[in-house]
């Protein structure tokens, strides 16, 4: 099994313990040992903490990265705000010795050095390179032949490229890819590209995007709309149900975390995967639950679980 | 554009303001900015506000050094989306979304950040955390097996948050 330090974040742990679950459920499925770091804070969050003081931000970001740094772990993120701290915290600190000089001097107050020796990696890309499209396809025992989803790759996971090296901002392919491993066929909706809005502080402009955007899943006629992004997924659930309301129409693609798709490809019932507390549940995935490998599984995860 | 012109029409330059600026992490990036405007074909914010939020007047407002356009309660730079497509096209690397949060970094300097804003920072001074924990998330967590949210060492965080004697702070 290959380590990886784990990130997880405020959002994921904090309000969907389910994403977090489903994670730690599929990673050692698919050979990636989960090591858990001790004392890890917020990444800090990059819209409001970032917006408050850089220097503050870069710190905070840089003494998370020293944890990993101490157990000689590159890290994984399941977030892709986290993912956007750490890693402009790693370029920046990289590219800017006055800076991480000064970092430095506030990290030396409580005996850590920033050295830049953890990678940072997202788990969409933990997963696409260290464990590879294929492996991923094996581990499925429950192919989602026929289920339409669409993908939200939101903005932080992309971009800016220069320093996420996630994917080609313009034409991605990495959660198509993903999403094709499970059996299912990933749409490109029109809007795709459209950010979710959740940084703005005039409600007007969020409203008005998630709209378009939510229209032109509506034309695809998607089962699920595929997130990656913990608050995109926010913006999609409560925020979903705002905006039909809003401009009087029915939007109503339930939104899921790739990972925990995954964990239900994977074998995992759909009542353990934590559904129940989504504003749209994906109800659509119930039909995939009757063949007999599934249950098999469903019933040696249950076991486990109680032993 | 609205710029800040006396009855002369003659524009005031605000030099603290672009000092300032320059101080902040990545803030003096504008300078590269040649105004070709591909920040803006690909801006959310500046779509659906019908170019009411536009990051080419912005950048211009900082080189005009419009210090006072910017740096003022209910900003307009609180309307970026942070969605990084200006930083994505940017053939000058000046990353507007950057020089923007450094701006935003002004404001905050000020007491100007929004309530939203606010709020998040508190939670994390208090918890270390922007989402704080609590024991219904705990019970929710032991549904899946999951341990409780383990605290967060925030006598470490309290030192590195306070700015060194150079940085303009107290130790």
């Amino acid at each position: 099994m290959k380590q990886f330090a784990f990130f997880p974040g405020c959002l994921i742990p904090a309000r969907h313990p389910a994403m977090e679950y489903a994670i730690r459920e599929t990673l050692p499925k698919l050979g990636i040992e989960i090591v858990d770091l001790e004392g890890a804070s917020c990444c800090p969050d990059p819209i409001y903490f970032k917006s408050k003081d850089k220097v503050a931000w870069l710190t905070v970001a840089a003494r998370n990265l020293t944890l990993a740094e101490d157990l000689g772990l590159d890290i994984f993120t399941n977030c892709s705000g986290c993912t956007a701290t750490l890693s402009e915290t790693y370029h920046l600190l990289h590219d800017d010795g006055d800076l991480r000089d000064q970092v430095n001097e506030r990290l030396e107050r409580i005996g850590r050095e920033y050295r830049g020796t953890s990678r940072v990696r997202h788990i969409a890309t933990l997963v696409r390179d260290e464990v590879g499209y294929d492996a991923v396809r094996e581990s499925v025992v429950r192919p989602l032949e026929g289920l339409k989803v669409a993908i939200h790759y939101g903005c932080h996971l992309l971009k800016p490229s220069r320093i996420m090296n996630v994917d080609n901002p313009d034409n991605p392919e990495v959660m198509e890819r993903l999403v094709e491993a499970l059996g299912a066929s990933p749409v490109r909706h029109r809007n795709w590209y459209l950010c979710c809005g959740k940084a703005c502080q005039d409600e007007d402009i969020p409203n008005q995007m998630m709209h378009d955007l939510l229209s032109t899943v509506n034309d695809e006629q998607a089962d699920l709309l595929g997130m990656i992004c913990p608050t995109c997924f926010g913006q999609f659930d409560h925020g979903q149900m705002k905006v039909s309301k809003l401009f009087d129409e029915d939007f109503h693609t339930p939104p899921i975390y790739y990972f925990q798709l995954l964990a239900f490809a994977q074998g995992v019932p759909l009542d353990r995967l934590g559904f129940e507390r989504q504003r749209f549940k994906p109800e659509c995935l119930r039909r995939f639950e009757s063949t007999d490998a599934s249950v098999e599984l469903g019933s040696v995860a249950t076991s486990g679980t109680g032993a | 554009m609205a710029s800040k012109a006396d009855k002369n029409d003659v524009v005031r330059v605000d030099f603290a303001f672009k000092r300032e600026l320059a101080e902040k992490v990545e803030g003096d990036l504008a300078n590269y900015c040649y105004q070709c405007g591909a920040c803006v074909g690909d801006c959310p914010a500046s779509t659906y506000s019908e170019g009411a939020f536009n990051p080419r007047e912005i950048m211009l407002m900082v080189l005009y050094g419009l210090g006072d356009e910017l740096i003022r309660e209910d900003s307009i730079l609180w309307d970026c989306t942070n969605c990084y497509n200006c930083h994505e096209r940017c053939p000058q690397q000046v990353k507007p979304v950057e020089v923007i949060i450094s701006m935003k970094n002004m404001l905050a300097d000020r007491g100007f950040a929004p309530t939203a804003a606010e709020r998040v920072i508190q939670t994390f001074l208090a918890s270390g955390r922007t989402v704080p924990p609590s024991p219904a998330i705990d019970k929710q967590r032991a549904k899946f097996g999951l341990s409780p949210l383990p605290q967060v060492p925030m006598d470490e965080i309290a030192k590195i948050l306070e700015p060194a004697a150079e940085e303009g702070g107290a130790t």
